[in-house]
C-alpha cells in the first residue's frame, strides 16, 4: 500500500460496516485516511455477493472488492469474551469509529462490543458515526431496511419510472452511494470539531433521510405546487406538457430534453441547425423562435410535434455520433452509457481517470474507477485494491501490544 | 444568528455559479454555521431562479421556490464580472474568503483573472474548489451538462428502469444530490489539511467522475468479468421477491404501492403466513432463494394478487410489525409527514419574504452537539451587497457609492 499521505493523512477510521457505508471508507482512504475494516472472521457478508470473478469465493466478490479499496482488513468475533478489550484498544487508537446497525449486512453479525457512550468514555476524541436505515430513535427505529425500502419511504422511488408500471429502483443501491458520502461528511465535520475544539462526538446518519435531497425540492414545494410526484418515464414535466429526456438512437440511448432558459436554448438550436443540415429538421423546429422558447408556456400538442421529428432523427444516428456532435456544439445531449462506453470515454482517458490496481495475494490486475476527485497537492488516490479477510491481523494487533497468533488461537480474530 | 457557536462559525465561503450541484454543498456548512456570499449577477440570473419566472412578475428573481429551498442562510451580492471594476471587488471578496467554491462550465472564472494560479499567488492559503460536469481538464471539459446529461454519462439511466423499456434515470438527476455531497466532504477535508499545515489547495471535481466512482461496482463487473450490467426492474440479484407491488386504491388514488424485500428463507415463511398460507406458495420451486430468484416473475404477478386487496400502509405496517422489509411507497406530501423524518426535524420552517413559508431541508447526517439551523431565508438577488461591501470588506461609503453608480453591483 502507498503512503498514507493526503488530506487526512494521520487520521485512523475503524469501519465496521456492510455494503451500505462501506463507500464512506472507500472515500475517505482514497482522502488519505488509514481506514481498517473490521470483519467477522467469516468476512463481511458482501463477500459471499456476486457477480464472482472466476469461481465463487470471498476473495473474488465484485462487489466486495468494488466498494472497499484503499482499505486495510482486520477481524474481530464481536461476541468473543476478550472481543471488548481488544475493541477497546482498537478504539483508543483510532479517531473515527463508523459503523452500520440495522441494516441487512450487519444483522447477520450482531452488535459491536461497545455501546457508543463506552467508545466515547475510552476515548473523548473520538467520532463515532453510525450508519443505518433510518437513523437514531423515532417511530422506525426497530424496522428493517434495504435500498428498495429506504428509497421508497425517501421519496425517490415514487416519481421514479414509467406511468403504466411500477416505481422502479436503480439496479444499484443509489441509497448506500448518498449514505455513503453523506457518512464521509459526517465524519469530516466530526473531525473538524476534534480539530477545532478537542471534543469527540456521535453522528447519526439515516439512509431514508439521505434519499430526500435525490428529490431536488420538488416534494417540498407540494404546498405550493399542489404536484404530488408522477413517473414520466424518461422525461419531465413542465407547467403544460410532459417531455421526453430519453430517446433510442442506432446503438442505445440519448438523453436529451426540450428545456428552455437561456444557459439551454442555444443547445437547442444548435441541434435544430445540426438536423437541418441532415435534411431532417420540419418547418415546427427550423422555423420556430426558439429565443422565446418556455418549457412551461408550450403546449403538449407542439411538443408531441417537436418531439416526433425528434425521435425520428435521433434513430438514425449513433451513441458515439451524437455526442460528437454535443461536444464540438455545445449540445445538451447525452448517451446512457454502459460501463463498456464509460471505460473507452477518451475525456475519461484524457484525464487517466481509471487505474489498474495490482492485486498480487490475489493474483488480479483490474481496472478500477480512479479517485473521485483531484487536487492541486495529488493526494487524492485510490491506494490499493480490497483487503483480503483479516490480511492486516499480524500488524494492527500486534502494534497494539497484543499476540496476533494467540488471539488467533483463542478465536477472538 | 445561532445561539451557540456551531462548527464553521468563522469559516467564510465564497460561492460562484447556480443551480443546484453547487449550491447545496455549501449549505452543509452554511447550516453549520459558515458565512457563505454567494456572488450573481441580474444580468445573468441563475437558472433556477428562473423555474418559474415569467416576464413582468412582480417577484422579479426572487419568486422560485427551489432557489429559496436550495440557498437559505446564505448572504446574496450581486456583482456583474463583466464590467471592468467588478474584478477589484471579487478580489478583495477572495481576500476575506476561506474558500472559494464555483461550478460554471471551466475557464469562466479564469476569463474573469480569477484563476487558482493568480488567486494562490495572492494568497496560498486558499482553498479553491470547481465543479463541473466533466472536470477541469480533457477534449470534452466545456461540453455543457447538468444533471440530467451527468446521470446519462456516469451510467445511472442504463441501470434505472425495466429492461424492456428505454433507461430512466433515479427522478431528480441523481449526480446533481451526489455532487453536493463530495464537494462538502472535499472542502472540509481541505480544511482539516489547512489546520494542520496552513496550506491551502485547489480541488478539481468532475460530476461524471464522482458519479463513475459511486458505481464502481459497475465498471468493476465489466472490466474483472466482461458482464455488462443493465438493468433489471425491482429484481435484486440476491433476494426474492424484491419488488414494488400495486395496492388497493384509496379513495380516487389508484397510484398506491408496496416495497417489499424477501431477504432468506425465514422471511418467506413470515410472508407466507401472513398471506394466510395460499396454495401457490405453497409450490416447492419458491422453497430457496434460488428458486425464488429464478421464478421472480411469477412470484412478483401472486403477491400483487394479493397485495392489490390491501391498503399500503397498513399492510407495510403489519408486514414491518412482523419483520419483514417492507415500506409504502411515499408519494411527496406523504413524504412530507412521514414520521420519522418528523421525529428527526428533517424539514425546517422558513419565511421567505416573497415566497411566504417554505419548507427546507436540513443534513441527513445528525451530530450529539451541533445543530443545524435555519437562521435565514436565501437571499433575494442583491440583497446584502451594500451589508457585504461595507461590513465584510470594509468598504468606505462614499467607494461603495461610486462603484453602485458605475454599474458594478448589477
Amino acid at each position: 500500500m502507498s503512503p498514507q499521505l493526503g488530506n487526512l493523512s494521520g487520521i485512523r477510521i475503524l469501519e465496521r460496516s456492510g455494503e451500505c457505508a462501506a463507500l464512506a471508507g472507500k472515500f475517505l482512504a482514497e482522502l488519505g485516511a488509514e481506514v481498517i475494516k473490521v470483519e467477522p472472521p467469516q468476512g463481511e457478508p458482501s463477500r459471499r455477493r456476486g457477480p464472482f470473478i472466476g469461481e465463487e469465493n470471498p476473495e473474488r466478490s465484485v462487489p466486495f472488492l468494488a466498494y472497499n479499496t484503499s482499505k486495510r482488513g482486520i477481524t474481530l468475533a464481536s461476541h468473543h469474551p476478550r472481543a471488548r478489550a481488544v475493541w477497546r484498544a482498537l478504539v483508543e487508537s483510532a479517531d473515527v469509529v463508523l459503523y452500520s446497525v440495522g441494516d441487512e449486512d450487519s444483522r447477520a453479525w450482531g452488535p459491536l462490543p461497545a455501546s457508543d457512550e463506552d467508545m466515547l468514555a475510552w476515548n473523548p476524541r473520538l467520532v463515532v458515526c453510525r450508519v443505518s436505515p433510518f437513523g437514531h430513535g423515532g417511530p422506525y427505529a426497530s424496522r428493517r431496511g434495504s435500498d428498495l425500502t429506504v428509497v421508497a419511504l425517501g421519496g425517490n422511488l415514487y416519481p421514479t419510472g414509467n406511468p403504466d408500471r411500477a416505481p422502479v429502483r436503480c439496479s444499484l443501491p443509489v441509497s448506500h452511494f448518498h449514505g455513503g458520502i453523506e457518512a464521509a461528511v459526517a465524519v469530516s465535520f466530526g473531525l473538524w470539531g476534534v480539530a477545532t475544539r478537542g471534543h469527540g462526538d456521535t453522528l447519526d446518519v439515516s439512509l431514508q433521510a439521505c434519499m430526500v435531497m435525490p428529490n431536488m425540492t420538488t416534494p417540498m414545494q407540494f404546498p405550493f405546487t399542489g404536484f404530488a410526484g408522477k413517473r414520466v418515464g424518461g422525461g419531465f414535466r413542465g407547467a403544460r406538457a410532459f417531455f421526453r429526456e430519453l430517446w433510442p438512437c442506432k446503438d442505445g440511448y440519448v438523453s436529451f430534453a426540450l428545456r428552455g432558459g437561456p444557459a439551454r436554448i442555444p443547445g437547442i438550436k444548435a441541434l435544430v441547425q445540426y438536423m437541418d443540415e441532415c435534411g431532417m429538421a420540419p418547418p415546427a423546429l427550423r422555423d420556430r423562435n426558439w429565443d422565446e422558447y418556455n418549457h412551461n408556456v408550450i403546449t403538449q400538442a407542439e411538443v408531441d410535434e417537436i418531439e416526433e421529428a425528434l425521435a425520428a432523427f435521433f434513430r438514425t444516428k449513433t451513441m458515439q455520433e451524437l455526442f460528437e456532435v454535443a461536444c464540438a456544439r455545445n449540445l445538451l445531449l447525452a448517451p446512457a452509457n454502459t460501463a463498456r462506453e464509460i471505460v473507452s470515454s477518451r475525456q475519461l482517458a484524457a484525464r487517466e481517470f481509471f487505474v489498474r490496481i495490482e492485486d498480487p495475494k490475489r493474483s488480479l490486475t483490474l481496472l478500477y474507477p480512479g479517485a473521485f476527485a483531484r487536487n492541486s497537492l495529488g493526494n487524492i488516490r485510490v491506494r490499493g485494491p480490497a483487503p483480503m479477510l483479516g490480511e492486516h491481523n499480524a500488524e494492527v494487533y500486534a502494534a497494539l501490544g497484543f499476540d496476533p497468533v494467540g488471539l488467533a488461537k483463542e478465536g477472538v480474530i | 444568528m445561532a445561539a451557540a457557536p456551531s462548527w464553521f462559525e468563522g469559516i467564510k465561503i465564497l460561492e460562484f455559479g447556480g443551480g443546484a450541484a453547487g449550491p447545496l454543498a455549501s449549505r452543509y456548512f452554511a447550516d453549520f454555521g459558515a458565512t457563505v456570499v454567494r456572488v450573481e449577477s441580474r444580468l445573468r440570473p441563475d437558472f433556477i431562479r428562473l423555474l418559474r419566472y415569467k416576464p413582468g412578475d412582480p417577484h422579479g428573481f426572487d419568486g422560485s421556490h427551489m432557489f429559496a429551498m436550495v440557498n437559505p442562510n446564505k448572504l446574496g451580492i450581486a456583482l456583474n464580472m463583466n464590467h471592468p471594476r467588478a474584478r477589484e471587488v471579487a478580489l478583495r471578496l477572495v481576500d476575506w474568503c476561506d474558500v472559494l467554491a464555483e461550478n460554471f462550465a471551466p475557464g469562466i472564472l479564469a476569463r474573469w483573472g480569477l484563476d487558482y494560479p493568480t488567486l494562490a499567488a495572492r494568497k496560498p492559503e486558499l482553498i479553491m474548489i470547481s465543479t463541473c460536469l466533466n472536470g477541469q481538464t480533457g477534449p470534452d471539459r466545456n461540453y455543457p451538462g447538468f444533471g440530467g446529461q451527468g446521470s446519462a454519462l456516469a451510467g445511472f439511466n442504463h441501470l434505472t428502469g425495466w429492461p424492456d423499456r428505454e433507461p430512466l434515470g433515479p427522478y431528480g438527476t441523481i449526480t446533481d444530490s451526489l455532487a453536493p455531497r463530495f464537494v462538502a466532504l472535499l472542502v472540509a477535508s481541505a480544511l482539516l489539511y489547512r489546520q494542520r499545515t496552513g496550506k491551502g489547495q485547489y480541488i478539481d471535481f468532475s460530476q461524471v467522475e464522482g458519479g463513475i466512482a459511486c458505481l464502481s461496482e459497475n465498471i468493476l463487473t465489466f472490466t474483472a468479468t466482461g458482464e455488462v450490467l443493465t438493468r433489471r426492474g425491482n429484481q435484486s440479484r440476491y433476494a426474492a421477491p424484491h419488488g414494488v407491488y400495486r395496492c388497493a386504491p384509496r379513495g380516487d388514488d389508484d397510484d398506491r404501492w408496496l416495497a417489499l424485500a424477501v431477504h432468506n428463507e425465514e422471511d418467506w415463511r413470515t410472508l407466507r403466513r401472513i398471506m394466510g398460507e395460499p396454495g401457490w406458495a405453497q409450490d416447492r420451486r419458491f422453497d430457496t432463494v434460488a428458486g425464488r430468484l429464478q421464478h421472480a416473475a411469477e412470484l412478483d404477478c401472486a403477491i400483487e394478487g394479493w397485495t392489490r386487496q390491501h391498503d399500503n400502509e397498513r399492510l407495510a405496517a403489519q408486514l414491518a410489525e412482523a419483520g419483514l422489509d417492507a415500506a409504502p411507497v411515499w408519494n411527496f406530501p406523504e413524504l412530507l409527514a412521514d414520521p420519522q423524518l418528523a421525529h428527526r426535524r428533517h424539514f425546517r420552517s422558513v419565511q421567505h419574504p416573497v415566497i411566504g413559508e417554505h419548507l427546507c431541508e436540513r443534513p441527513a447526517f445528525h451530530s450529539a452537539r451541533m445543530d443545524a439551523e435555519i437562521r435565514r431565508p436565501a437571499p433575494c438577488l442583491g440583497e446584502h451587497t451594500e451589508l457585504v461591501c461595507r461590513e465584510l470588506l470594509g468598504m468606505k461609503p462614499e467607494e461603495f457609492e461610486e462603484l453602485r453608480a458605475a454599474g458594478v453591483f448589477e
